[in-house]
């Protein structure tokens, strides 16, 4: 590990991509993003990287799509209206089959709504978003520390499923400041992409050029990169399931499932009752897509566990998929604030006290 | 005891971003006014769209410190709104009149549209350190930040301000190193040290007789939602 640093959560999410190896970087900014292509426009050029900025995030979405393509690592950041304006490109990349980062820092909605954290944005970034049968790999950070050391997971897992790989953090995620440290070793080459990118003709073990495309007029092809894609999701809920337990060794009678940094003011509230003698546990998925299914039937299955509780900054969400998950089993129910204002610890304790 | 804390006038705060310029102006203004000095605060953060001083406004209310804010209804517009009210309180100051101005270059720019009021006063312009933050880890890098927040502002910097910290992780050898590099950076500056930080649980762990500047004690007010900003008195 390198020297600690302070940072906003914007600022390590950028310094993260450079230490992984990523030195392409097209953006356009957006409040409560802008701090990444400010700290890029001053980093890249120091480590000889590329920052562009596009005319627009429908522009950003193609300009990765073409270096992904090339065989280049590459990523965007945005926040929410951006992230929709990108949502075509992201269906092409995924049809496509290319690895690219993406980075959506949660600003609350619909349409322009406010410059405040919100998770909003959870249907749209684990049901698709944009159009087809794609899902996106998705990852939510609770700390600048995750944020940064996400972002250099998420390139060797978009280029192990040639899929785009999005981090979900909500505006505070971005816009907060906490102490950071870089590992040092995470930085690994980008994967042998010779089979499927279009780098050049010299890398070809034949006089076959790699085709790079989303279009599929043959019906029976079309339904073969089906195939595929879904096989890669299946993979995904194999192998790249994070979720952190919380206060899970107790005798809970409630269970909360949360993430991002609503899931800070949720420790604090578990931390504040179990001083009170209220035993509550947790399940903070760290991938929404892949969702932590077992984890959470299982947790919600314990014998004390009367009731489930999903809280999170939006109208009600994730909690179709908790419901998914426990199956009936307990009841679930739903708190959140889609506003900007985050709830106290102490509206999360009566909220999760009156159940 | 540590060396008292003396600033009066009109005191504009700046330097890069996440620097700390509002937690230190929020603390200074709390430390002068509880000290019995008439203090008036503006947030000039025009480019911040989280953590700003309006977010203090009212624990420096209950202690008597007007901060001048933009109206409430546009507190959360990522827009860039001045009030009137400040040239009025550059023109009439308070003994100690603070500036929290925004980030680098950038956050000064506003200064500008205050030159009318401000070329007549007599003012400070400050620079808070933090070299534990990207860009300022250096003295070069605290230089070029000085040269560029002078140009945009068209006011020359006057002293500096050490805040050295790493929020909660901060430890007394953060200080210390903190402390050595402010006073190495005034020296090639030929900048004063008007002050450093730390945070308020280091500060009775503190020997003052180390630093050769006033030392203020921050109890931290921009925090997170699941954290409790610490009592100004």
């Amino acid at each position: 590990m390198g020297k600690k640093v302070l940072m906003k959560g914007n600022e390590a999410i950028g310094e993260a991509a450079i230490r992984a190896g990523c030195l392409n970087y097209f953006a356009y900014p957006i409040t409560p993003q802008s701090e990444v292509a400010e700290y890029l426009s001053h980093r890249m050029p120091e480590v000889g990287g590329v920052f562009l900025q596009a005319e627009s995030e429908v522009a950003v979405a193609y300009m990765i799509y073409g270096a992904a393509g090339a065989g280049a690592r590459v990523f965007t950041t945005s926040s929410s209206p951006g992230i929709s304006l990108m949502s075509e490109g992201l269906s092409y990349i995924a049809g496509a089959q290319l690895p690219a980062v993406f980075v959506n820092i949660v600003r609350g909605g619909p349409g322009l709504g406010g410059i405040l954290p919100s998770q909003g944005d959870y249907f749209q970034a684990t049901k698709g978003g944009g159009h087809g049968d794609y899902h996106l790999l998705v990852m939510a950070p609770e700390s600048v520390q995750e944020a940064a050391d996400m972002m250099m997971r998420a390139f060797p897992l978009a280029e192990k499923y040639r899929n785009p790989v999005i981090i979900l953090g909500d505006g505070l995620i971005g816009q907060m400041m906490e102490p950071v440290e870089f590992h040092d070793h995470l930085r690994t080459d980008p994967v042998n992409n010779n089979h499927w990118a279009t780098n050049g003709m010299q890398f070809r073990n034949s006089s076959k050029p790699n085709i790079v495309k989303s279009l599929f007029l043959d019906p029976d092809e079309l339904n073969e990169n089906n195939l595929i894609l879904k096989a890669k999701y299946e993979r995904m809920k194999k192998e790249d399931i994070l979720f952190e337990p919380y206060n899970m060794d107790g005798p809970y009678q409630k269970l909360i499932v949360s993430y991002g940094t609503m899931s800070r003011v949720c420790k604090t509230a578990i931390d504040n009752l179990k001083v009170k003698g209220i035993e509550v546990g947790m399940i903070r998925p760290q991938t929404l897509f892949p969702f932590p299914e077992t984890a959470v039937f299982e947790a919600a299955a314990k014998e004390s566990c009367k009731a489930v509780i999903s809280i999170e900054l939006s109208m009600g969400q994730m909690v179709e998929d908790v419901q998914r998950c426990v199956q009936g089993l307990r009841p679930v129910h739903w708190y959140g604030e889609c506003g900007g204002n985050v709830p106290t610890p102490e509206k999360v304790m009566d909220v999760v006290t009156s159940l | 005891m540590s060396l008292e804390l003396k600033i009066e006038g009109i005191v504009i705060i700046v330097g890069n971003y996440g620097s700390g310029k509002t937690e230190v102006a929020i603390n200074l203004a709390a430390n002068r006014k509880l000290a019995g000095v008439d203090v008036r605060m503006a947030d000039l953060d025009l480019i911040n769209p989280y953590f700003r001083t309006r977010e203090a406004r009212e624990s420096l209310a209950r202690i008597g410190v007007e901060v001048v804010i933009p109206p409430e209804k546009y507190f959360h517009a990522d827009l860039p709104i001045l009030s009137p009210t400040v040239a009025g309180m550059i023109k009439n100051p308070s003994r100690l009149t603070i500036l929290d101005a925004g980030g680098n270059d950038a956050g000064v720019a506003v200064l500008a549209a205050l030159a009318d009021s401000l070329g007549k006063q007599s003012l400070k312009m400050l620079q808070v350190i933090n070299p534990f933050r990207p860009f300022t880890e250096t003295v070069e890098g605290c230089l070029k930040i000085k040269e560029e927040i002078e140009k945009a502002a068209k006011i020359q910097m006057t002293g500096l301000i050490g805040n050295a910290n790493l929020l909660n992780d901060t430890t007394l050898e953060h200080i210390e190193e903190g402390y050595e590099f402010v006073s190495k950076l005034a020296r090639q500056s030929g900048l004063d040290l008007e002050f450093i930080t730390v945070p308020a649980d280091l500060f009775t762990c503190l020997d003052l007789k180390k630093f050769s500047c006033p030392v203020l004690s921050i109890k931290r007010q921009l925090v997170p939602p699941w954290k409790q900003p610490a009592k100004l008195v």
